[in-house]
């Protein structure tokens, strides 16, 4: 049983949501509140919030103690293994996915980056060396 | 005597020789049967700017191992199901610098959430240790947590679930994160 999660700030659960099931093979676990959902794509857990108020009800998206708000972005991210990395990226930007780069080679396989709608970087590889490989340790 | 007619149906009786390298292999593949070699599990990148502070913070604080450094810029760590990569900004693939100049960096808000089991005494003692907390510990909805800081200003969530914590029972003849 799955005991790790990833959390991503989104501007927009529902938008998220459509995103992540529609082009990324996920499926949705439970969306509770319009703030919450919880998505699945194999033994990944993806907890989607959009930042709260203070005292609203969410524990995962109110601000800091010191007021910072929080916000989607950065370069953290979860990776998704495919196994034709060129195939794939061209489907997906015939529907429409935002690259933020090209295809790279690097030292275990092929990677690029692509944008959810909140601006948030997801990773999917296409391994080269056995290693690399999500399916065997 | 009168010979049995059945005889003519009987098999010869042929010594048979033990082979090992049979025996070991037939076992082996029924092990893995039982146990697949086939391990999902989830991965997820993060960005340090120090490989050693990071690979240490992560090994003697949140339980993870370091599987593999094929290089000074990029490691492997695993915590159960968790892959954890860790990259130095700028480095080659997946901390590639951007077609426009842009180099990745540490931080941001997404996080890994990791459960544990006692989340008030998980905290008194890596504050003990001199891990950065980000919150104090938090009430949501299914689960208390908090943010810890690692020492490239990355978050890693804590959680201990609560009563209406929702886990998703696994698949008819799957274990754990086995699948």
């Amino acid at each position: 049983m799955s005991t790790v999660s990833v959390r991503y700030i989104v501007n927009d659960v529902d938008a998220a949501i459509a995103f992540y099931c529609q082009h990324l093979g996920f499926r949705e676990e439970m969306h509770p509140a319009p703030a919450f959902a919880m998505l699945s794509r194999g033994d990944l857990r993806l907890v989607l919030v959009s930042p709260v108020g203070p005292d609203q009800r969410g524990g995962g998206s109110r601000p800091m103690p010191d007021g910072r708000k929080q916000e989607p972005g950065g370069w953290n991210r979860f990776m998704l293994e495919v196994s034709d990395l060129a195939g794939t990226v061209d489907a997906m930007r015939n529907e429409g996915v935002h690259f933020r780069n090209d295809i790279v080679t690097g030292v275990g396989g092929k990677q690029i980056m692509l944008d959810d709608p909140s601006g948030n970087p997801v990773e999917m590889f296409e391994p080269t060396r056995p290693e690399a490989r999500l399916s065997i340790r | 005597m009168t010979p049995d007619p059945l005889d003519a149906l009987r098999l010869p009786i042929v010594p048979v020789v033990p082979r090992l390298e049979f025996a070991a292999a037939l076992l082996r593949r029924l092990e893995e049967r039982e146990r697949p070699r086939i391990r999902r599990t989830a991965t997820v990148r993060y960005f340090v700017n120090d490989l050693d502070a990071a690979v240490a913070f992560y090994c003697q604080n949140l339980d993870f191992e370091e599987e593999l450094r094929p290089s000074p810029v990029f490691t492997m760590l695993y915590r159960g199901d968790l892959r954890l990569l860790l990259s130095v900004p700028g480095g080659p693939g997946g901390a590639h610098t951007l077609p426009d100049g842009t180099v990745p960096e540490p931080g941001g808000w997404n996080r890994i959430s990791l459960q544990v089991a006692d989340l008030t005494a998980t905290v008194d003692t890596l504050r003990d240790r001199g891990v950065l907390f980000r919150t104090d510990v938090a009430v949501g909805v299914g689960v208390t947590q908090i943010l810890v800081q690692d020492p490239s200003g990355n978050l890693v969530e804590l959680f201990e679930p609560r009563a209406g914590y929702h886990e998703r029972a696994p698949a008819p003849g799957q274990g754990g994160s086995f699948g």
